[in-house]
């Protein structure tokens, strides 16, 4: 099944948050890339050669290496609840055996092309070259069988409707980016700040379980193909990420997170830039828990640029991959739509992983070479509401038999065309500070009670196979009624978006002016990477909205611990909870 | 994949790292003196404290108070290393505190213990904040209570299904118990165990035939509280230290030959210096060559088999410890309990000169530390020696605080391994002979049963992998004693039954084995003869060799 879920990344923390080294001392560094590159290469070669006199042979085998120092905080409550820091080494040894017509990887047998294991942190030569020998013996054993399997299944199968190779030509590439020396964590001071950003929320009782993360990354990719590339990407991610949660009288969950990112260690945003922004979580919070539930709505809606860069994230995005254009099993709702108007004429959608910031806002889905090696471009998916392109990896489709840089992963999956950094332009704007005014507009002329202003969303997933219906969603957190006769708005909670892609897409009635970024982590087949989406605010006709299922659990029966005195006298046996 | 609700999704991960992680390893720590009956520990005031409040005032509507409420803290300090080929991989350090919390519904005939309702795991923070700690258990025990409820009403209403004819308790009376004990740190120099990792793993050079070669660490120091609402206030620390070797290599045939020789003890001091890690490092590389090498064994062999000491710790591991346990079978259930001695109470299990008992009570064994050691359970109740299996008969199960019939009380051996459920588990577990033979005796009483027979040899068994399949399995001719090692045999029908009928005779050499995982537990056992036991040729299919040579080693280090 494929169901994509595009989250704020604490899921990704979530995986090294425990994980972490002792000590960590940085390696030399221009020998240690050079002893790493040359093996690499080296080992590559043997294995190329050597295996060429194997029945069935590879035609392609490529080696990608990691070089990872991170360092992971994490606290709650003014108090730290691991903290690790560490260095890892990750190999993935991908193998095609057979021809690029047809091979290993063919359909369903995807996964045989790929091995993964651990490489020796120190810069060992013997090592490294060792287990380079192992990966890709234990890789070999799993690609030959699986390529009889797929001759077997072709021959017996009928003609499959797309007959395109399984991998494409690409030009060798050789690109070594100024390798970046180790940065010197300073652990102690980050389990201060994160100790001091999750003691604000102590001062509320109502928000009763929080958490503070921060998580830096400094990645160095190594990549070698047998086809004679060699790219080498240093890279660095920090992170902060802000969750709080609470839960209404029914029962409810309401949680906000925020999340800060920078590709350098030090640009993470102030500490009063991320207080401020914990007590309007809090405000949030507090107001949500206060608010009425929403009603099934069918009607005018105006999303913010976040929720509407979430909602072509999920309704467009994911649907533009190329990989999703061939199988059996796939949707394809748009495969057979290249030069057809699967938009409004005046909205144009592209996908630019060069692209560094929008506005400033540094965005998480820029790289310089996807991770089969081909550089990134920028990618006109949608022109003027016609359809023209995919984002491609290196599997081909009909019509489109090269990669344009999104083949993407991660560590240990096999590379798909996945998403970048989505950007949705418009040609019909009105100032942002008009938007509220159409949408009141909208509402009135559809003689509705109200209209649905999304604010802000936490992410959402789409579902794109044939089984399943062709449905999406998007969780929105801070939803507004607004009502046409001068009413203040009202929030509201416990909505979400839900509908089939192609009629949504159309009942966009115009856009503001002002792009906004939202930074996420991306699951999928071929597991979770960086991403960004990028959009104005929007008009939509029409929006059809469901109540969130929620659980009857109750807040908590006795207040916090710290608040006895000040519920007590309301709450010590309470009947219906809720330590306020 | 709920990762963006409710509960975020690294305390799911770092829940899942305890119970993964820590599983295996080994021996001992630097402890911290503590008064016994000091009220300064943090985390101890935090538990009491809401341990208090929780008790007085947690009420729903329509909805009992809880009648016990329990909370157990794990604090676990771990350093995890591995090396492969001479050169380290990765190494953690790590520490997590964790709690469960338990609430209980009902009364001890009927109870809310049933499926969510048996308690909630979650994260506590390192710092020693009272303030913050208690935020922590507060919602860990109002989630446990929420769910004990709902889960009460459903094993009411599942109840009433059943005709149940001899109805069992559901959780056995104790009486409070306080046992503060010292805390447990890791107190390691990392630099000298990766060093050691290193060079160990360094000897592959001297074998180009061997494939993977790779060493590894756990040490883990874990300090444990325990509180419930009947009184008992519980805190002990333990550490555990393990080094494995592992290689793994083929025969020319393609048989895919591995050996892991583990060492596990509870004080670091009891681990192989630097230069015993390294011959063993080296003896492993040599008897991977002569298994290499080693003949494949015949088809069929019906006849006398010889254990050694290391090898009987692992088959009475497998086969006694899961049927000596006493565990509840499922609602409506006839049986006492689960296993394959559910039917074997005063029964025979065993040969008549064998008898088994568990004491958690004793530290070491022939100046070895013991694993299993403990004062008190993971469910407050004192351990005491339980005499298991006395002179062949099965005379008693190994229980914790959920009674099964004809045992209705603990008898000190509820264990918790991390942060989940507690089970029956043993401590330090004697298979104890009352005759004894030498090893040279043993081996002549095999060499008379195989000339007896008319056999040609009989086996003799040094080392188990897992499923009980032999790793060096030798020959010994009944000519002129000689030993042979073979490859590719494995046992048939290697069961309680042939223990009960085929054991013939026991060493006087038992060994102690401290096993991986948790909860910690030993075995200690001797040497042991079968009379009859067939081994068949392991039904494997040969892997192919690897299609080219490893590379080419450069000048050396």
């Amino acid at each position: 099944m494929n169901r994509f879920r595009l989250s704020i990344p604490f899921f990704f923390i979530a995986i090294f948050a425990a994980s972490g080294i002792l000590a960590w001392s940085a390696p030399p560094a221009d020998k240690g890339q050079g002893v790493l590159l040359s093996t690499m290469q080296a080992e590559l070669e043997r294995a190329k050669t050597s295996l060429a006199k194997s029945d069935p042979a590879p035609y392609f085998i490529s080696y990608e290496v990691y070089d990872q120092h991170n360092l992971t905080v994490a606290g709650t409550y003014g108090t730290i609840v691991t903290s690790a820091m560490g260095n890892h080494r990750w190999a993935d040894v991908t193998m095609r055996v057979g021809t690029s017509a047809m091979d290993n990887t063919h359909n369903e047998n995807r996964d045989s092309g790929i091995s993964s294991g651990a490489l020796p942190l120190a810069d060992d030569r013997d090592a490294i070259a060792r287990t380079l020998w192992e990966l890709t013996d234990r890789e070999y054993r799993r690609a030959a069988p699986a390529y009889a399997k797929v001759v077997t299944n072709n021959s017996v199968e009928a003609a499959e409707e797309d007959k395109s190779p399984d991998f494409s030509q690409e030009a060798t590439q050789a690109y070594v980016e100024a390798p970046r020396a180790p940065i010197a964590f300073n652990q102690k001071e980050w389990e201060e700040k994160v100790r001091k950003y999750s003691a604000l929320f102590r001062k509320y009782p109502e928000i009763y379980s929080s958490t503070v993360t921060l998580q830096i990354e400094q990645t160095t990719s190594y990549f070698v193909s047998s086809e004679g590339s060699k790219v080498e990407t240093p890279g660095l991610i920090a992170r902060l990420v802000v969750e709080a949660n609470t839960r209404a009288d029914d029962g409810m969950d309401l949680v906000r997170v925020e999340t800060f990112e920078s590709t350098k260690p030090d640009g993470l945003p102030s500490e009063n830039e991320v207080t401020a922004k914990e007590e309007k979580m809090a405000s949030d919070l507090k107001a949500l828990r206060e608010a009425p539930l929403a009603e099934p709505f069918d009607g005018p809606a105006l999303l913010s640029g976040r929720a509407a860069a979430v909602f072509f994230h999920e309704v467009l995005g994911h649907r533009l991959e190329g990989h999703r254009q061939r199988g059996d099993t796939e949707g394809q709702t748009f495969t057979k739509k290249v030069n057809q108007q699967v938009l409004p004429a005046f909205l144009s959608v592209y996908d630019d992983p060069t692209l560094g910031t929008i506005n400033g806002v540094p965005l998480s889905g820029t790289y310089s070479h996807d991770d089969e090696g081909v550089p990134s471009q920028r990618v006109p998916l949608i022109q003027d509401g016609i359809l023209k392109n995919f984002l491609m990896s290196r599997m081909p489709i009909t019509n489109f038999s090269k990669s344009n840089g999104h083949g993407r992963h991660q560590a240990g999956f096999m590379p798909t065309g996945r998403q970048g950094n989505l950007i949705v332009q418009s040609t019909k704007t009105v100032k942002d500070s008009d938007m509220r005014a159409q949408l009141i507009e909208e509402v009135k002329k559809q003689g509705k009670p109200y209209g649905l202003y999304f604010e802000d969303v936490q992410g959402g997933f789409t579902l794109t196979t044939r089984e399943l219906p062709q449905a999406f969603q998007v969780l929105p957190v801070i939803v507004w009624r607004v009502y046409p006769d001068g009413r203040p708005d009202q929030l509201v909670r416990g909505v979400d978006i839900v509908g089939t892609p192609l009629a949504s897409l159309n009942r966009i009635l115009l856009t503001g002016d002002k792009t906004e970024v939202f930074n996420g982590i991306c699951g999928a087949e071929s597991g979770s990477v960086p991403v960004s989406a990028s959009a104005p605010a929007m008009l939509f006709s029409e929006m059809e909205v469901q109540k969130r299922s929620a659980s009857r659990e109750r807040p908590p029966i006795l207040p916090p611990p710290g608040f006895e005195a000040s519920s007590r006298s309301s709450t010590p046996t309470s009947q219906s909870g809720g330590a306020r | 994949m709920k990762n963006s609700r409710g509960v975020p999704a690294w305390r799911a991960a770092a829940t899942l790292l305890i119970f993964l992680a820590v599983s295996p390893f080994g021996v001992a720590a630097q402890q911290n003196q503590i008064p016994a009956g000091d009220t300064s520990d943090p985390v101890l005031r935090a538990l009491r404290t809401e341990l208090a409040r929780s008790k007085a005032q947690l009420k729903m509507d329509n909805v009992d108070s809880p009648f016990y409420i329990e909370y157990r803290v794990f604090d676990v300090e771990q350093f995890d290393a591995s090396a492969a080929f001479g050169a380290l991989r990765d190494q953690n350090r790590t520490r997590l505190r964790l709690i469960r919390a338990v609430v209980r519904l009902g009364d001890y005939k009927l109870d809310s213990f049933f499926n969510a309702g048996q308690g909630v795991s979650d994260i506590l923070p390192l710092d020693n904040d009272e303030l913050a700690i208690r935020h922590q258990v507060w919602l860990a025990t109002d989630q446990a209570y929420k769910r004990a409820s709902e889960a009460f009403s459903n094993k009411k209403a599942m109840l009433k299904q059943l005709n149940i004819d001899q109805p069992v308790d559901d959780f056995a009376k104790a009486d409070p118990v306080v046992s503060i004990g010292s805390l447990a740190k890791l107190d390691v120099e990392p630099a000298k165990w990766t060093k050691m990792l290193e060079s160990a793993t360094s000897v592959y050079r001297n074998d180009p035939q061997i494939q993977s070669f790779t060493a590894s660490l756990n040490f883990t120091a874990i300090s444990q509280y325990f509180v419930n609402t009947e009184g008992t206030v519980t805190r002990h620390g333990s550490a555990h230290y393990q080094l494995v070797l592992s290689g793994s290599e083929q025969a020319r045939d393609g048989m895919r030959l591995e050996r892991s020789p583990q060492f596990t003890a509870n004080h670091i001091e009891e681990l192989p210096t630097p230069d015993e890690f390294q011959k063993d490092a080296l003896k492993l590389i040599e008897d991977m060559k002569t298994l290499r090498e080693a003949p494949v064994g015949d088809e069929e062999y019906r006849g006398p088999v010889l254990f050694s000491n290391d090898a009987s710790t692992d088959m009475f591991f497998d086969l006694i410890v899961p049927n000596v346990l006493g565990r509840r079978p499922a609602p409506g259930r006839p049986a006492r309990t689960v296993g394959a001695f559910a039917s074997s109470w005063k029964a025979r299990v065993l040969p008549d000169f064998i008898s088994v008992v568990d004491d958690p009570t004793v530290d070491t064994f022939a100046r070895h530390g013991l694993g299993g050691s403990y004062k008190v359970d993971d469910e407050g109740v004192p351990a005491a020696p339980v005499t298991v299996v006395d002179k062949g008969t099965l005379v008693n199960y190994l229980i914790g605080r959920v009674p099964i019939r004809d045992f209705p009380v603990s008898n000190g051996h509820g264990r918790a391994s991390g942060s989940g459920n507690t089970a029956p588990a043993p401590g330090n577990l004697f298979f104890r002979a009352s005759k004894t033979s030498t090893r040279e005796e043993l081996k002549k009483q095999l060499l008379d049963e195989c000339r007896n027979r008319g056999l040609k040899y009989g086996y003799f068994v040094d080392t188990l992998g897992p499923r009980l399949a032999p790793r060096m399995l030798y020959r010994v001719w009944a000519d002129d004693g000689r030993e042979e090692l073979v490859r590719g045999a494995v046992f048939n029908e290697l069961d309680i039954r042939a223990l009960r009928s085929d054991l013939v005779a026991a060493g006087d050499d038992p060994l102690v084995s401290n096993r991986t995982g948790l909860p910690f537990m030993t075995i200690v056992s001797p040497s042991v003869l079968f009379d009859e036991l067939e081994v068949k040729r392991a039904d494997n299919t040969n892997e192919k060799l690897p299609d080219y040579p490893a590379p080419a080693l450069t000048a050396g280090r």
